[in-house]
C-alpha cells in the first residue's frame, strides 16, 4: 500500500508548498513581531553590561542550560524536567524537518541523512514517546497530587496556563505520532522497538482503509505544523516564555556573587540623576525584565524563602509573576497599553511590607535552576523607598545611628575599642595612621558595641594572641562596614561608609584583613570599590590549627553532639562552608551532624545588622525558631555558627522554643577560645 | 522676695498630688526666704478645695469664674496677671505637670517673669533662690540663679518634693471677684479623651512597670496593672510576653520595639539582653527586680531586689498605695 | 498656609559619657555628636504633611551657629520650602527667654498661620519655647499636641494630659503648637536627598538683620543664669536593696517615692 505525502496533496486547490510556505511566513512574521514587542520593552529598560567574561557565561548556558543542573535539587519535578528539555531538544530538529516535508517530502536536515537519519528516527520516536509519557504524569501531578509549592494565592494563578502548554505538547506529540503511524500502517510494520510511538498509533489504526490512513498521515501533518507554530508565538505571551529564554538568561545570569547592583550600570554619578531605584518599571535593568519574562513559576524559590516560611507576605516567585503579568498588561503585545493610573509598582504591585520582609539571604537565587536574581531586585525597590523616605520606622533609628555615629548602636565613636578594656592580659593594639600589622582585625559596629557580640571581639583577640599572630584593630577610625545599609538601599551612605573604611586601611600597612563577621567579610570583599585582602575569621583560624599554631581539647564540647549553621554571608554569598566545619572537626571527638537544610541550602536565622532592628508583624514564627527546631531534629546539643547575628537570633530562638539548657549556640571564634589548650 | 505664691492644679474637683507638693516647696521656700506664704486657687466652685487647702496653708486666694473650669491656661493666665499685677517681689511655683507646661512660660513672659522649669531642689544665697534642675538627657544637674529678678516663676518635678500633712492651719479663705470679664478665648476646651485600654503610649510616658520573661507562663497580669496604676505608670514588656500574646505588640520595648525615655523604668523578671535595654534612652531610674544576681539587668539598674517577683509586686503595690494616701 | 518650624540643633547626650568642663557651667561638648533635636524631628514631619494636605509653605528656623547648617538642610530635604539660621556672636549664651524673643521677632516679621515646634529640648529640658513664643506673638498655644487637624482657619487637636487622657482642644489661627512625640511617623532622609537640596541657599541673619538689641539677647538677654553643673554620682551597678521581699518592696517605694516614680 502507498501513501501519499503531504507536500504532494494540494489542500483546497493550494499546493502544499505553497500553503506550507503562507503559514511559515505568516508564523514567522507574527513571531518575529511579537518577539520585538517583548524585547522592545527590554531596550526600554536600565542598562547592565552583561557581555563580559563570556567564558564564565558559556559554562553557566552549558551547565545550568543545557546542563540542567540544580533541576534535581528537587527530584521529582527535576528528573521530568530533564526529560521534557532532553525530549525537546531532540524533537526540535523533527519539528524542522517536519517543516521541510511541507515543501518536498523527501526533506531531510543535512546531516540527518542516511543511516544518521535513521538513528535519529529511532531516537526521536523514543523520545516523542517519551515526552508523552512525561506530559501524562506532570498533568497527573498537577492536577491529583498538587505538590505545595505550585500553589497561588486565589486570582494570581496561572495554572491554566501550565494545562495548556501541557496539553499542546501532548498534542504534538499525538500529531506526530498519527502521522507516522499512519505511515507505518500504510507502508508495513518494521521491528516494533525501532519505532515505538509509531507503532503504538499504528496499532490504533489497524484495519483502517488507505484512504482513512492517507487522510490520518496528511491531517496530522498539518496538524502538527499548525500546533508547532501556536506553541510557538503562545509562548512569548504566557509563563512558559522560560522555553525561549531561559538559555540567554542563564548566559546573562549575574556573575558577581554577593555584590550588590550600582544604582544605574555606567554612571557614576548617580545621586545626580533624576530617579533612584525602581520609581517606574523600566527602572529594572533589561536583564531584570528578562529574568519576569524567563521564570518558570516552578515555585523553588519561594520554597526556600525563610521570609516566606514564616509567614510574611514575601514570595519572591510572586514578584517574579507579579512583575511580568505587569509587563504584559502594560506592554502588550496587540492594543494599545491601558494607563496604569494611580498604580506605582513599587507600593501597590509589590507592597512595601514585602520589600522589606526580605533578608537578603540568597536562597531564592541560589535554587532557581535558572539563575533569577531577587536580591538586586529588591534592593532597587528599596532604593526607590528610600529616596521618597519610606523607610519603616524601626529601620530609621539604627540608618539614623550609622549615619551619624558610624553604628547603629548609637555608641559614641571613642568606645569603639571598648571592649578590649576586659581583656586579661592582653594588649590590643589601636592602629595610628602608618601603622603596620600583619592581620587587621575589623570588628565592625556589632562586635564594638553589641555587649553579646564584644564577647565574640574578645574571643577573637584571644586567639590571635594565644597563636602569636601580629594583629591590631582600627579603633575611632573604623566605621560601619555598610552592608545592610547597602541592602537597605540607602546607597548614599553606604558610599561614605565605605570611604571612611577605605581610607583608614590604605593609611595603614597590613597583609590582611579578618573579621568574624560574615557581613563586614563580604561588604569589603564583594561591595567596596576597592580591593582589599580579607578572610573570615574560620579561615583564619583553620590555618593556624593546620599550622599546628593553636590546639583545641574536647573539654569543653564534652561528648556533646555539635551541628553548623551555615550563614548566608558566609556560605551562599561567599561559599565558605567547609573551614568552619574542618575547625569544628578539629576538636578531638567531636561528634558533628549537619542538618538536613545546611552548606547552600541552610536556612537563614532572619538577618543581620540593621535588620535587627526590624520585625516583621505578618511574621507567624520566627525564623531562628524554626532553625533551632531543625538542629533539635538531628539531636543537636550545640549549634555552632559563624555569624554573630545568627548566634544573637539563634540564642534568642532557644529560649523562646523551650530548648533553654538543652541546647547551647556559640560562635565558632567562642568554640575555638574556649577550647583552646 | 516678699511672697510665695503656689499654684494650685486640680482636674475634675479633685486637687492633684502637684498642687501638695507644691506647697511642700512653697513653705520650704517661704520660710528660707522668710515670705508669706499664698495658695492660689483658680477654678469654679472650688470650696470644697478651699478648705482643703485652708488646712495647710497660711493663705488662700480663690478666684472663681466658669471658665477657669476646667483648666484653661489662657484663662489662668490673664487672671494671674491680673491678681500679681501689683505684687512683688515674688515667687511662684507650681507643679511641672503636663498641663500646667502650656502655663508656666507664657506667664513667665506675660508676668515679666524669670522661669525655670522642672526643679527638683532650690536652695537660697544671699537671700536670693536658686534652682536646681536637670539638663542633657536629665543627666546633668544644673544650678541657676535669677539674676536679679523680681518675679519668678518655677515648676516642680514631680515626686521631688514631698509633702506631710500638717492639718495645723486655719486659713481664711479669701475670695477674689473675676478679673476677665467679657474677654473671650482663641483657644477652647471641646473634651477629654480617653485614650483607649490599648491605645498607651509606652514611648512618651514617664513611668514604666516593664515585665519580662519571669513573670512565668500564667502570669497575673492585674497584679501588674495595678503596680503600673499605683505608681501611675504604664506597663511594659520584653519580646517574649509579646510572642506568648499576654500584651501587644506595641508594649515591647526594645531595638525592634518601642524606644522609651521614661524617668522611671521598673523592669520585673527581664535579664537585660541587649536588645532589650537597647530600647530605654535617656537615663531612667531604673530599678530591677529579679531572681538570679547575675543577670545583666543590675549592671545597668541604679536598684535592684534579688527575689522572686511575685512576693515583691503585691507588697509594692500596697506600699505605693499607701504612700500616696 | 505658611508654617514657620522651629528647629533645635543638640548635643546627642542620651547615650554618651557626659564630662562637666572645667569652668563647671556646662559640660564639655567637643567629643558629642550634635544633631537635630528629636522632637523637633516631628514638627518639621508634622509641618510637611499639613502642607502636603492643605497647601501652602514651610519655613524652618533655628536659633543656632554654623555648624547647624546641616540640620536645616535636613529640614529642606524633609520638605521644608525655606530655612533660615538665626545667628550672631552676640546670642551666645541665651537662655529659653532669650532664644523665644530671638524666634519671635523672626517670625512677627513674616506670615504665619501656624508655628510649630518640639515640646521639649534634649538639652536643656527646659520645654518652654513654644509657650513663651506664644505669648511674645500674642497668640494661643499649646504643647504635648498630638492629631493636629485645620480647616477653615480653625485647629482642631488633642493634647495629651496623663496617663493616656487627652485634652481635645480647638484654637483659631494663628497659633503655636508644641508637638508630642509620636504624632507622626517621620521619613527617612537619604544622603541623596540632603545632596538635592544642596544648592538651595539657607541665609543666615544676624542681630542687625532682625532688628534686634544686643541687651535683649545672650546672657543680657537672658533671665536666668546656669551657676553650677555637676554629674551625680554615678553607681557601679545596682545598688540591691536587701531585706526580705516585703521589706525591699518597702524600702524601694520608699526610694520611688522619692526620686518621682511615683506619679499621679
Ligand atoms: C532580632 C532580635 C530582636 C529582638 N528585639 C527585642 C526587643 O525589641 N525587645 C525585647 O525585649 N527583646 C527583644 N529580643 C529578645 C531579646 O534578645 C531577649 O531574648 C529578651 O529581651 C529576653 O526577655 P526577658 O528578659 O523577658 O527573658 P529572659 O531573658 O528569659 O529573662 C527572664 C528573667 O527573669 C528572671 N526570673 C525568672 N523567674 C523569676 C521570678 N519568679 N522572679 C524574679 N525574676 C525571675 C530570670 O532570672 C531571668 O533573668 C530580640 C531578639 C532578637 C534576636
Ligand atoms: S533573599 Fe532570602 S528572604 Fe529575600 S526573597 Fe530570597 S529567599 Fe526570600
Ligand atoms: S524565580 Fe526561578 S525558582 Fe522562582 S519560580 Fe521562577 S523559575 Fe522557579
Amino acid at each position: 500500500m502507498t501513501i501519499q505525502e503531504p507536500a504532494n496533496v494540494a489542500l483546497a486547490g493550494i499546493p502544499a508548498p505553497g500553503l506550507a510556505f503562507v503559514i511559515l511566513v505568516a508564523a514567522l512574521c507574527l513571531f518575529a513581531y511579537i518577539m520585538n514587542r517583548r524585547i522592545d520593552l527590554l531596550r526600554k529598560a536600565m542598562p547592565d553590561p552583561r557581555f563580559d567574561d563570556i567564558g564564565e557565561r558559556i559554562r553557566l548556558a552549558l551547565v545550568y542550560g543545557f546542563g540542567q543542573w540544580k533541576q534535581p535539587r528537587y527530584l521529582v519535578g527535576g528528573i521530568i524536567h530533564i526529560l521534557l528539555f532532553a525530549g525537546f531538544m531532540i524533537l526540535s530538529l523533527r519539528s524542522l524537518t517536519l517543516i521541510g516535508r511541507g515543501f518536498s517530502a523527501e526533506f531531510n536536515l543535512p546531516g540527518l541523512t542516511g543511516s544518521v537519519g535513521m538513528a535519529y528516527e529511532v531516537l526521536k520516536d523514543y523520545a516523542v514517546l517519551m515526552v508523552l509519557v512525561v506530559c501524562i504524569v506532570a498533568i497527573i501531578r498537577r492536577a491529583v497530587f498538587k505538590p505545595a509549592r505550585y500553589a497561588h494565592a486565589p486570582g494570581q494563578g496561572h495554572e491554566a496556563e501550565a494545562y495548556v502548554i501541557l496539553g499542546m505538547v501532548s498534542a504534538l506529540m499525538l500529531t506526530d505520532m498519527i502521522y507516522d503511524g499512519s505511515h507505518l500502517a500504510a507502508t508495513g510494520h518494521t521491528d516494533a522497538g525501532l519505532l515505538p510511538a509509531a507503532t503504538v498509533a499504528s496499532l490504533f489504526m489497524a484495519g483502517s482503509s488507505p484512504a482513512a490512513l492517507n487522510a490520518l498521515h496528511i491531517g496530522g501533518y498539518w496538524a502538527h505544523i499548525l500546533i508547532f507554530f501556536g506553541f510557538l508565538n503562545y509562548l512569548p505571551m504566557s509563563k512558559h516564555f522560560h522555553v525561549i529564554t531561559a538559555i540567554p538568561n542563564v548566559f546573562f545570569a549575574n556573575v558577581d556573587k554577593g555584590r550588590i547592583k550600582p544604582v544605574r550600570h555606567g554612571v557614576d554619578e548617580w545621586m545626580d540623576l533624576d530617579e533612584c531605584g525602581i520609581t517606574r518599571f523600566e527602572s529594572f535593568t533589561w536583564k531584570h525584565v528578562l529574568d519576569f519574562y524567563s521564570c518558570a513559576d516552578c515555585g523553588r524559590c519561594t520554597d526556600n524563602c525563610p521570609a516566606n516560611a514564616v509567614g510574611r507576605s514575601l514570595s519572591p516567585r510572586m514578584i517574579s509573576i507579579k512583575a511580568r503579568d505587569y509587563a504584559y498588561k502594560y506592554y502588550p503585545v496587540f492594543g494599545t497599553a491601558p494607563d496604569p493610573g494611580d498604580i506605582k509598582f513599587v507600593g501597590d504591585v509589590i507592597t512595601e511590607s514585602e520589600i522589606w520582609a526580605c533578608t537578603t539571604c540568597g536562597a531564592c537565587e541560589n535554587e532557581c535552576p535558572i539563575l533569577i536574581e531577587y536580591i538586586d531586585k529588591i534592593v532597587d525597590m528599596r532604593r526607590y523607598l528610600v529616596d521618597q523616605g519610606q523607610v519603616p520606622q524601626s529601620l530609621q533609628k539604627p540608618m539614623q545611628a550609622i549615619k551619624k555615629k558610624g553604628n547603629a548602636y548609637g555608641g559614641a565613636k571613642g568606645k569603639r575599642a571598648a571592649w578590649t578594656k576586659e581583656l586579661d592580659g592582653i594588649e590590643v593594639k589601636e592602629l595610628k595612621a602608618g601603622d603596620a600589622t600583619d592581620l587587621l582585625f575589623f570588628v565592625d559596629s556589632c562586635g564594638s558595641f553589641d555587649p553579646r557580640i564584644q564577647e565574640l571581639s574578645r574571643s577573637l583577640a584571644r586567639i590571635l594572641a594565644k597563636s602569636s599572630t601580629d594583629f591590631g584593630i582600627l579603633g575611632q577610625d573604623e566605621t560601619d562596614s555598610g552592608n545592610e545599609i547597602r541592602r537597605l538601599g540607602e546607597e548614599g551612605l553606604f558610599e561614605q561608609l565605605a570611604q571612611k573604611n577605605i581610607a583608614a586601611f590604605q593609611d595603614r600597612q597590613f597583609k590582611e584583613i579578618v573579621a568574624f563577621d560574615p557581613h563586614a567579610f563580604n561588604a569589603i570583599k564583594n561591595d567596596y570599590p576597592e580591593r582589599f585582602p580579607i578572610v573570615h575569621a574560620s579561615q583564619v583560624i583553620d590555618r593556624l590549627i593546620k599550622a599546628g599554631r593553636i590546639r583545641l581539647s574536647s573539654d569543653y564540647l564534652a561528648g556533646r553532639v555539635v551541628t553548623y549553621h551555615d550563614p548566608c554571608y558566609l556560605g551562599r554569598h561567599n561559599q565558605i562552608y567547609y573551614e568552619p566545619r574542618q575547625v569544628i572537626q578539629a576538636v578531638p571527638g567531636v561528634r558533628f551532624r549537619d542538618m538536613e537544610r545546611s552548606f547552600d541550602r541552610s536556612f537563614c536565622c532572619s538577618g543581620g545588622g540593621v535588620m535587627l532592628w526590624y520585625e516583621s508583624e505578618e511574621e507567624k514564627e520566627r525564623m531562628g525558631e524554626r532553625r533551632v527546631r531543625m538542629a533539635e531534629q538531628i539531636g543537636a546539643q550545640v549549634i555552632v555558627t559563624g555569624c554573630p547575628f545568627c548566634l544573637i537570633n539563634l540564642e534568642d530562638a532557644v529560649k523562646t522554643t523551650g530548648n533553654e539548657g538543652k541546647i547551647e549556640v556559640i560562635d565558632l571564634v567562642e568554640l575555638v577560645d574556649r577550647s583552646l589548650v | 522676695m516678699k511672697e510665695i505664691f503656689v499654684l494650685a492644679e486640680h482636674r475634675k474637683q479633685q486637687l492633684r498630688d502637684t498642687t501638695w507638693e507644691a506647697l511642700a516647696a512653697g513653705r520650704k521656700l517661704a520660710e528660707d526666704l522668710g515670705a508669706e506664704l499664698t495658695c492660689l486657687l483658680l477654678g469654679s466652685n472650688v470650696d470644697a478645695m478651699a478648705d482643703a487647702l485652708a488646712k495647710e496653708a497660711p493663705r488662700v486666694l480663690v478666684v472663681e469664674d466658669p471658665r477657669l473650669e476646667p483648666f484653661h491656661p489662657d484663662a489662668c493666665m490673664q487672671t494671674l496677671k491680673a491678681i500679681l499685677a501689683d505684687r512683688g517681689p515674688f515667687m511662684l511655683v507650681m507643679g511641672n505637670s503636663n498641663a500646667l507646661l502650656d502655663l508656666a512660660p507664657g506667664l513667665s513672659v506675660t508676668l515679666d517673669a524669670a522661669l525655670a522649669t522642672d526643679c527638683f531642689k532650690f536652695e537660697v544665697r544671699d537671700g536670693k533662690p536658686l534652682a536646681w534642675r536637670q539638663m542633657y538627657s536629665y543627666k546633668v544637674n544644673t544650678l541657676v540663679s535669677f539674676k536679679d529678678a523680681e518675679r519668678i516663676v518655677a515648676t516642680l518635678r514631680g515626686g521631688a518634693f514631698a509633702f506631710t500633712p500638717s492639718g495645723a492651719a486655719v486659713a481664711t479663705v479669701e475670695k477674689v471677684a473675676s478679673p476677665l470679664g467679657g474677654t473671650t478665648f482663641r483657644r477652647r476646651f471641646v473634651g477629654y479623651v480617653e485614650a483607649e485600654k490599648g491605645d498607651v503610649d509606652v514611648a512618651s510616658a514617664d513611668i514604666i512597670v516593664s515585665v519580662g520573661r519571669g513573670i512565668g507562663d500564667e502570669p497575673d497580669m492585674e497584679m501588674f496593672e495595678s503596680l503600673a496604676e499605683a505608681m501611675g505608670g504604664v506597663l511594659a514588656c520584653s519580646r517574649p510576653i509579646v510572642d506568648k500574646n499576654l500584651l501587644p505588640k506595641y508594649h515591647q520595648v526594645g531595638t525592634s520595639g518601642v524606644e522609651v525615655k521614661p524617668k522611671v523604668y521598673l523592669a520585673l523578671g527581664i535579664s537585660g539582653a541587649f536588645q532589650h535595654v537597647g530600647g530605654i534612652k535617656g537615663s531612667p531610674l531604673l530599678v530591677a527586680v529579679n531572681k538570679d544576681p547575675r543577670a545583666p539587668i543590675f549592671r545597668v539598674a541604679q536598684y535592684g531586689i534579688v527575689a522572686d517577683l511575685n512576693q515583691v509586686v503585691p507588697a509594692l503595690t500596697d506600699k505605693i498605695k499607701q504612700l500616696k494616701g | 498656609m505658611d508654617i514657620i518650624v522651629c528647629m533645635k540643633w543638640t548635643p546627642d547626650t542620651s547615650e554618651a559619657d557626659l564630662t562637666v568642663d572645667k569652668e563647671g557651667k556646662d559640660i564639655r561638648k567637643d567629643d558629642l555628636d550634635f544633631d537635630m533635636n528629636d522632637w523637633d524631628r516631628f514638627a518639621i514631619e508634622e509641618a510637611v504633611q499639613l502642607k502636603e494636605k492643605v497647601g501652602g509653605k514651610v519655613t524652618a528656623v533655628a536659633v543656632a551657629p554654623e555648624d547647624a547648617e546641616g540640620m536645616l538642610r535636613e529640614c529642606l530635604a524633609r520638605g521644608a520650602d525655606e530655612a533660615y539660621q538665626l545667628w550672631d556672636d552676640a546670642f551666645e549664651g541665651s537662655d529659653g527667654y532669650a532664644v523665644a524673643a530671638i524666634l519671635a521677632k523672626f517670625i512677627k516679621d513674616r506670615p504665619h498661620d501656624l508655628v510649630l515646634t518640639g515640646t521639649l529640648a534634649d538639652d536643656d529640658c527646659g520645654g518652654q519655647i513654644g509657650g513663651m513664643v506664644a505669648a511674645m506673638l500674642d497668640i494661643p498655644g499649646s504643647t504635648l499636641v498630638s492629631k493636629i487637624q485645620i480647616s477653615d482657619g480653625k485647629l482642631t487637636c488633642h493634647r495629651e494630659l496623663e496617663g493616656g487622657l487627652y485634652e481635645s482642644i480647638e484654637m483659631d489661627l494663628p497659633a503655636v503648637l508644641s508637638v508630642a512625640t509620636g504624632l507622626n511617623e517621620p521619613r527617612f532622609v537619604s544622603v541623596r536627598a540632603v545632596r538635592k537640596v544642596a544648592a538651595l541657599e539657607i541665609p543666615t541673619l544676624e542681630l542687625g538683620d532682625l532688628g534686634l538689641e544686643a541687651s535683649a539677647v545672650g546672657s543680657d538677654g537672658s533671665r536666668i543664669r546656669i551657676e553650677l553643673m555637676e554629674l551625680p554620682p554615678e553607681g557601679e551597678g545596682a545598688e540591691i536593696i536587701t531585706g526580705k521581699a516585703e521589706e525591699a518592696a518597702a524600702k524601694l517605694a520608699e526610694i520611688l517615692k522619692e526620686k518621682g516614680g511615683i506619679g499621679s
